[in-house]
């Protein structure tokens, strides 16, 4: 029998941790099926009035404008994102290097909220880039930006961006020099050897960076409540206001469980979706 | 004097640093067509990095590189329409065998049935049948270098560059291989540029070798002219097993001398030692089999440590006192018998074959 | 020394390259400039130059008890991380045994579970045990948060080690205790350090969760600059936000020096 030293020690901690995640999510679900009492903040009897009440258009549209913000912001994030990861891996001095992956990096360790008030001064009617359009007489009236969905977009790519950013570039960093050299070797231009060969063998950073982006715009909560300002509402948004301002913590609770479920469904979709171009990177 | 229509790659004093460092000092090659010519030194010489130059994936600092009498000193690797063969192959990972050895007739516009034609005579001409939709991690060491043989000839190159390919295959793949590309290259008459730091590989395929040290070209020649005529003292020591003998020089007559070592004589080109005034200290560079075991009045007198059986002679590695240390002799079975581990022998050299050069430290 | 011609495309890449960085670097850049403004607006560009909102950020009662708050939390919460995290990344790396595969699971699920519904699950779990909104389960909440980026760091730096080194302890007599503490954890130190300076800062900048678990009391700061910017428009909360930045860029940049961050988040090549 094989020695394990440590063992018991090591994943005791682990597991107690993990117990106590999954007493957490436990908690969201047995509150989902909880009947809500007015007024109190005590839950009645079993139900199941959440999961029937989420079924009207009102929510859904949340629901919808939701995975419509994830998809977008993941593939503006993707397109942004390859020439900045391209760029940071091919840097041919030190210096440059950095200066890539400080500023990307940085904008993730600010914290949301951070993040998203500065963006409020940009996007405002008096803001950055309203200012600067009427100055040089582009536009006569303000852009309407905040409480958009192009506002919160925005927002929303500056924060995944960073992430895609790493993911693509440990993907591409990853891939033999000597591909590309044996591509030009015969024939091909710059392009066609990226299109052919650096591309496709980057796939899985694609895919890595495609599903992160997702999953953590689907968590989104400060830029959306903040920039969106009542008007434009991701699933988070709603069981906040749900929860501390209705005090209707079943409901809030139900949405969180219909959220949860929609996010593994979309990251099985996602992952099935993707397999055959995952082959393609395997180096 | 070749003509110059038969002059594939020529450069003109080509050099190459890396910062502070020169890799490549002023370098003047002439490969002739349909050639196999080895850049053959250890790592650093500047042989990968002459390869390199030739392919277009470094560009000269100083010189001219022609291709075809074309000059592409300045001309993108893409377009030198050359054949690569890297040392770890570079197979496409995503792309099938066929799709491998497509991609270069792709690259050229090609008609599509002309290049599926070209693939199968490829795939025939390498021994890949059946291997076309594979992928190259399905492949054996063997196979992977015969596709990238394979991508790398289909296209037709005006030169075909090879950067130590063999180095990852056991010795007898190695072997065989050495042997099936050596057939190829001559039957398809492609002007090749081999690197190599093995000096046996580049002595058995090569038709002609240059060897480099530090960033210069120090010989050019067929594999006999270097192993018997080596240009100086690196060489001759790069170039297969040598044990150095330090004699005098007793007398020169037109281009031979003599050097005098001990009781024997030994007659050399007299080239080499230009300058050298009689009576002064030679070295003799000496090739295992120009040694004999004689009785006890060779010119070294040593003790012998090992056998080494090699099939068709032995070996024999004796150790002799002062600066001459371990001497290699390779004598007939029959005649190590007589000089057993242990034994004191005496060994001296032939008459004739050596090399000998001004004495050195 | 002769160079390559500068192809158009080539132009072209760089000043993509640069005009998406200056994207990234936008927000930073206003609002360092706006916080200097000496009107109460929150207005670009600024009229007129103040540090009166610095001095309003540092003396603003509620966000210094958010700094406290938030050091503490992170303090701990990465710390427990540290331990946790390295521990089970160890027998992770080494060993199967039952339940690996769902512990494994659980611990890395707040990667894809949201932070609201990890938020609310401790704030409900909280309601469940009686317990209080203090402390602990902020912590507990930030650990279980931060733990998937301690886990990962410091996993792939034990993948990284070379056993032979702790093979070549065990024959010279060591026994596995001592083997963990002079071998295997001594080369385990850029991992684990980098995996407690990723936890720190994520856990001092974390946001909605804390807004679910943090009451009037325990609030962090970012929670704290939330309420504020509920209230109050004007530049106070555009000071903090530089103080933010600068602290946050000059840290990154001395963690690139000294550990390099391409090979923390393994986007070096290995050249």
């Amino acid at each position: 029998m094989q020695r394990r030293p440590f063992l018991g020690l090591f994943v005791t901690p682990a597991g107690v941790t993990a117990l106590v995640l999954a007493a957490a999510l436990f908690a969201v679900l047995q509150y989902s099926v909880r009947a809500q009492i007015p007024g109190s903040l005590e839950v009645g009897g079993f139900t199941l009035e959440n999961f029937a009440a989420m079924l009207r258009p009102l929510y859904g549209r949340v629901f919808l404008t939701t995975l419509m913000l994830c998809v977008a912001t993941a593939a503006i994030s993707l397109v942004a994102g390859y020439p900045l990861a391209y760029a940071l891996v091919h840097a041919k001095r030190r210096s440059v290097k950095s200066l890539i992956l400080v500023t990307v990096v940085t904008p993730l360790f600010l914290g949301e909220v951070v993040r998203t008030y500065s963006w409020i001064v940009v996007l405002g009617n008096n803001g950055f880039i309203n200012s600067a359009l009427l100055k040089l007489h582009l536009i006569a009236a303000p852009l309407e930006l905040l409480f958009t969905v192009t506002g919160v977009t925005i927002a929303l790519v500056h924060v995944t961006l960073p992430v895609v950013v790493i993911m693509l570039a440990a993907a591409l960093a990853h891939i033999d020099p000597n591909y590309r050299k044996a591509a030009m070797s015969l024939g091909a231009g710059p392009a066609r050897a990226f299109l052919t060969v650096t591309l496709p063998l980057s796939a899985p950073g694609i895919i890595a960076g495609f599903t992160t982006a997702f999953a953590w715009t689907f968590s989104a909560f400060a830029t959306p409540q903040l920039i969106g300002g009542g008007k434009v509402n991701m699933i988070s948004n709603l069981v906040y206001q749900l929860g501390f301002a209705n005090f209707n913590f079943p409901f809030a609770a139900s949405l969180s469980v219909a959220a949860l479920a929609l996010t593994l469904l979309a990251l099985w979709v996602l992952r099935r979706a993707t397999r055959p171009f995952e082959q393609l990177g395997q180096h | 004097m070749a003509a110059e229509a038969d002059i594939a790659v020529r450069l003109d004093g080509v050099t190459k640093h890396f910062g502070d460092t020169v890799a490549l000092k002023d370098a003047w090659l002439k490969v002739q067509r349909g050639e196999l010519l080895t850049l053959l030194g250890p790592s650093g010489c500047g042989k990968t990095t002459l390869l390199n130059l030739v392919a277009g994936f470094l560009s000269a600092d100083a010189g001219e590189l022609f291709i075809e009498g074309a000059l592409v000193t300045d001309v993108p690797t893409a377009e030198r329409d050359i054949g690569m063969i890297f040392q770890s192959y570079a197979l496409f990972p995503h792309m099938s065998v066929a799709a491998n050895i497509a991609y270069g007739l792709k690259t050229r516009h090609i008609a599509r049935d002309e290049i599926a034609r070209r693939v199968r005579e490829a795939i025939a001409l390498m021994k890949l049948g059946g291997l076309e939709a594979r992928k190259p991690r399905q492949l054996s060491g063997g196979q992977q270098q015969r596709v990238a043989l394979a991508r790398a000839l289909v296209i037709r190159p005006k030169v075909l560059l090879m950067d130590e390919p063999f180095s990852a295959l056991d010795k007898n793949l190695r072997q065989s291989m050495q042997v099936e590309v050596k057939e190829i290259q001559r039957r398809l008459g492609v002007t090749t540029i081999f690197v190599t730091h093995d000096q046996s590989e580049a002595l058995s395929l090569s038709d002609r070798i240059a060897v480099m040290s530090d960033g210069r070209i120090l010989q050019i020649g067929t594999p006999q002219e270097v192993y018997r005529a080596p240009a100086d003292r690196f060489v001759a020591s790069f170039i297969g097993e040598v044990t150095v003998l330090r004699g005098k020089l007793a007398q020169i007559e037109g281009d031979t001398a003599v050097v005098a070592l001990g009781a024997s004589r030994v007659s050399v080109a007299a080239a080499p030692l230009s300058g050298v005034s009689i009576s002064s200290a030679v070295d003799l560079f000496v090739r295992p089999e120009q040694l004999r075991i004689v009785g006890d009045r060779g010119a070294i007198t040593a003790t012998v440590t090992a056998h080494i059986y090699q099939g068709g002679h032995v070996d024999l590695y004796a150790d002799s006192s002062g600066a001459i240390g371990r001497v290699l002799v390779r004598v007939p079975g029959e005649a190590a018998l007589h000089a057993p581990v242990g034994a004191a022998v005496g060994i001296a050299p032939a008459p004739s074959g050596a090399v000998a050069f001004p004495a050195g430290d | 020394m002769r160079r390559r011609p500068a192809t158009l495309h080539r132009l072209a890449g760089r000043a993509l390259v640069v005009l998406l960085l200056g994207f990234l670097i936008l927000p930073a850049a206003v609002v360092a400039i706006a916080a200097f403004n000496e009107r109460a607006l929150l207005a670009f560009p600024p009229q007129g130059f103040s540090l009166r909102w610095f001095t309003k950020a540092f003396d603003y009662r509620d966000f210094q008890i958010g700094w406290h708050n938030g050091a503490i939390v992170m303090l701990a919460a990465s710390s427990l991380a540290v331990v946790v995290g390295t521990g089970f990344a160890f027998v992770l790396d080494r060993y199967r045994f039952v339940g690996r595969g769902l512990i494994e699971t659980l611990l890395l699920a707040p990667l894809v579970v949201p932070h609201f519904t990890v938020g609310l699950g401790f704030l409900l779990l909280a309601a469940q045990v009686g317990l209080m909104r203090g402390f602990t389960v902020v912590i507990a909440c930030h650990v279980v948060l931060v733990l998937p980026f301690v886990l990962r760091s410091v996993y792939i730096s034990l993948r990284n080690l070379d056993r032979r080194l702790e093979l070549a302890a065990e024959s010279l007599g060591a026994r596995p205790a001592r083997v963990l503490f002079t071998v295997t954890l001594p080369l385990l130190v850029p991992g684990i350090v980098s995996g407690f300076l990723f936890a720190a800062i994520l856990s001092f900048n974390e946001f909605t969760a804390s807004l679910f678990v943090t009451a009037q009391r325990t609030q962090t700061l970012p929670v704290a600059m939330y309420n504020y910017v509920r209230e109050y428009a004007d530049p106070t909360m555009a000071a903090m936000s530089l103080i933010f930045i600068l602290a946050t860029t000059v840290l990154l940049t001395l963690a690139n020096a000294v550990f390099g961050l391409g090979k923390v988040l393994n986007v070096d090549d290995g050249r």
